[in-house]
């Protein structure tokens, strides 16, 4: 459904200095600099499929998903969308896909959702009865009957964003991107919102691309995840094997009898891994995989440890890692 | 774009802009009162000044009555709520959003104009009902089926070369981050070389030939005068036609800049 090969994309931006002559001088003179947002990508993406894309900010995700929408030109690469080049605009190809910006509203600010979603049904020359069909199954599924005829600007964050879940869904699009689609959301409106893309791939088996900061969204809907560092795809996997590729390291967790938390951390310890906080008694401590089972038989040993877990790294940590460039 | 689509995007905005109701009286009231109130005193004072009994070919009555008609019709061309929606749509990346709908952006922005036309409507009819009996013109004014319905066809004209006169400005805005300059040029000679500031039979008889072929007059000038009987259905004819070429050629103009600019277009952010 999605083919990417070789995709790449390089902005030219302006590089002023600062102060009051930079600006002055800028009238001027320009100091043109690339900005290599996207190198050289290559990926694919199959019907049913919900694929994390992940990265810090400015490593390229927006870049990459506004090219496989169609809103912007690639520098140069080849992109297939539903077997078409989405920079071209067919019709027939925007008819059939989806994007959502958590952080821009692309309803109708001034009015209900509903005349929103008319106005939508007209655009993508939805039949009236599919219409109804569609509207009311989305509705349900995101609870928001009472509020569908509230203006978009007096509902809440949490409410838009369903609304605008609506808005893209309507048509039914055999792909969608989503970029930070819980921005900003509170715990129990991100967790609805996860409910329902779950529930509406089962249904429909779009394929799905999510980019997120949270990386709750990514563990709970990804099974394959995409991690873009400046530009480039350094992983492209299961999630699951992330951890097993480089989760070197465990974390022991140990709790401490003496109230006062203080132990001398002996050699052996320092040697096998290393201290990652020591308070209120409580010990947390990284470990080479193969060394977990000696190193935790010497916090035992030497701390007087009342209660102990071992825990694989979570998945946030290790991506963090592999954004920094540490994780190969 | 389908005509169904079209007239819905239309009563869309229509029912926004009738939403802001500060807004619409604000408009209704102070803008329309205030730009009447400094013309009247102004061609009173220049008249009495001047001591002519007749300026341009018009006398003080006839030329208040053309610039209550201009004011009234040139509201139709303004399109002051379209003037930077494109520039602020590349510049702040809210065009991303009508990138991914299946239709053409520029008839759906001009759907938008018209939507945002409809208040305005309101607002001209109102006004002009009570500003011509108050300022004793209603007896100069006769209108028939045929001058309201020629004044109907160049208003609607107007409003469609302006905004196809401003489309190609605004859309610079891929290169230039900020084109308002642009825009206040082209209101400004649209304003001076449309015959809003003062009527054209002022400016000399070159400059009234050299008029006649540019397309500003359509704004204000042209549409005012058809109201006013000033044009016969012949002239009309002539006019609406040149009118028309001119919208083709800057439909023409804008469609090229428009191609050449989202080659250019980053969509905001990385």
């Amino acid at each position: 459904m999605i083919e990417a090969e070789g995709l790449t994309k390089t902005f030219v931006v302006h590089k002023k200095a600062p102060g009051l002559m930079g600006s002055v001088r800028s009238l001027f003179v320009r100091e043109k600099v690339e900005k290599h947002a996207v190198r050289a990508v290559s990926f694919r993406v199959d019907e049913g499929e919900i694929v994390g894309l992940v990265g810090a900010n400015g490593a390229g995700k927006t870049t990459l998903v506004k090219m496989l929408a169609g809103i912007i030109h690639p520098t140069s690469g080849e992109a297939r969308v539903l077997g078409y080049r989405p920079w071209e605009r067919n019709n027939e190809f925007r008819s059939r896909i989806a994007l959502i910006m958590g952080q821009k509203a692309q309803l109708w600010w001034d009015l209900p959702a509903a005349d929103g979603f008319l106005l939508l049904k007209e655009i993508y020359r939805i039949p009236d009865a599919d219409y109804r069909t569609r509207l009311a199954e989305l509705v349900r599924m995101l609870e928001v009957e009472k509020e569908l005829n509230v203006q978009v600007r007096r509902l809440s964050l949490g409410e838009r964003m369903k609304m605008e879940l609506i808005a893209t869904l309507l048509h039914q699009p055999r792909v969608v991107y989503l970029d930070e689609p819980t921005i900003g959301l509170d715990l129990t409106a991100q967790r609805a919102i996860r409910d329902f893309l779950l529930a509406y791939r089962e249904r429909h088996r779009p394929a799905m691309i999510l980019t997120s900061h949270y990386m709750e969204d990514i563990e709970r809907l990804c099974e394959r995840i995409m991690i873009i560092r400046e530009g480039e795809i350094v992983y492209d996997g299961q999630l699951a094997d992330v951890k097993r590729t480089y989760a070197t390291h465990k974390i022991i967790t140990a709790h401490l009898r003496r109230e006062d938390g203080g132990f001398e951390v002996s050699e052996d310890l320092l040697a096998r891994g290393a201290v990652l906080s020591e308070e209120e008694g409580t010990l947390r401590y990284e470990v080479p995989r193969e060394e977990v089972t000696q190193a935790a038989a010497a916090v035992l040993e030497n701390c007087g440890v009342y209660d102990l877990s071992i825990d694989e790294m979570d998945i946030g940590t290790i991506i963090e890692r592999i954004f920094k460039g540490r994780g190969e | 774009m389908s005509p169904r689509l079209f007239f819905q995007i239309v009563s869309l905005e229509a029912r926004t802009k009738f939403s802001y109701r500060v807004d619409f009286w604000v408009n209704a009231v102070l803008s329309f009162g205030v730009e009447l109130m400094v013309a009247f005193y102004l061609w009173t004072a220049i008249f009495e000044a001047s001591g002519s009994t007749s300026i341009g070919g018009r006398d003080i009555q006839q030329t208040i009555l053309y610039y209550v008609t201009v004011l009234l019709v040139g509201r139709f061309a303004g399109g002051r709520d379209f003037e930077g929606t494109v520039q602020s749509d590349i510049y702040e990346g809210g065009l991303n959003r009508y990138l991914v709908l299946p239709f053409a952006y520029r008839p759906y922005k001009y759907a938008q104009s018209l939507g945002k036309l409809v208040p305005v409507v309101v607002q001209v009819i109102l006004f002009g009902a009570i500003a011509i009996p108050l300022l004793g013109l209603a007896s100069q004014v006769h209108l028939t089926f045929a001058s309201v319905a020629m004044t109907l066809a160049a208003m609607l004209v107007a409003n469609l070369l302006f905004f196809l006169m401003q489309f190609p400005l605004q859309v610079t805005a891929f290169w230039a981050d900020n084109v308002w300059s642009l825009l206040v040029a082209q209101r400004l000679l649209g304003q001076i070389f449309g015959g809003l500031m003062l009527p054209l039979s002022v400016f000399p008889g070159w400059g009234q030939r050299l008029l006649e072929v540019l397309p500003w007059r359509f704004f204000f000038d042209f549409p005012a005068r058809v109201l006013l009987g000033e044009i016969g259905v012949r002239e009309w004819g002539l006019g609406m036609l040149l009118a028309i070429g001119w919208c083709g050629v800057f439909a023409a103009i804008g469609q090229a800049i428009w191609k050449r600019g989202l080659h250019q277009y980053t969509g905001i952010g990385i």
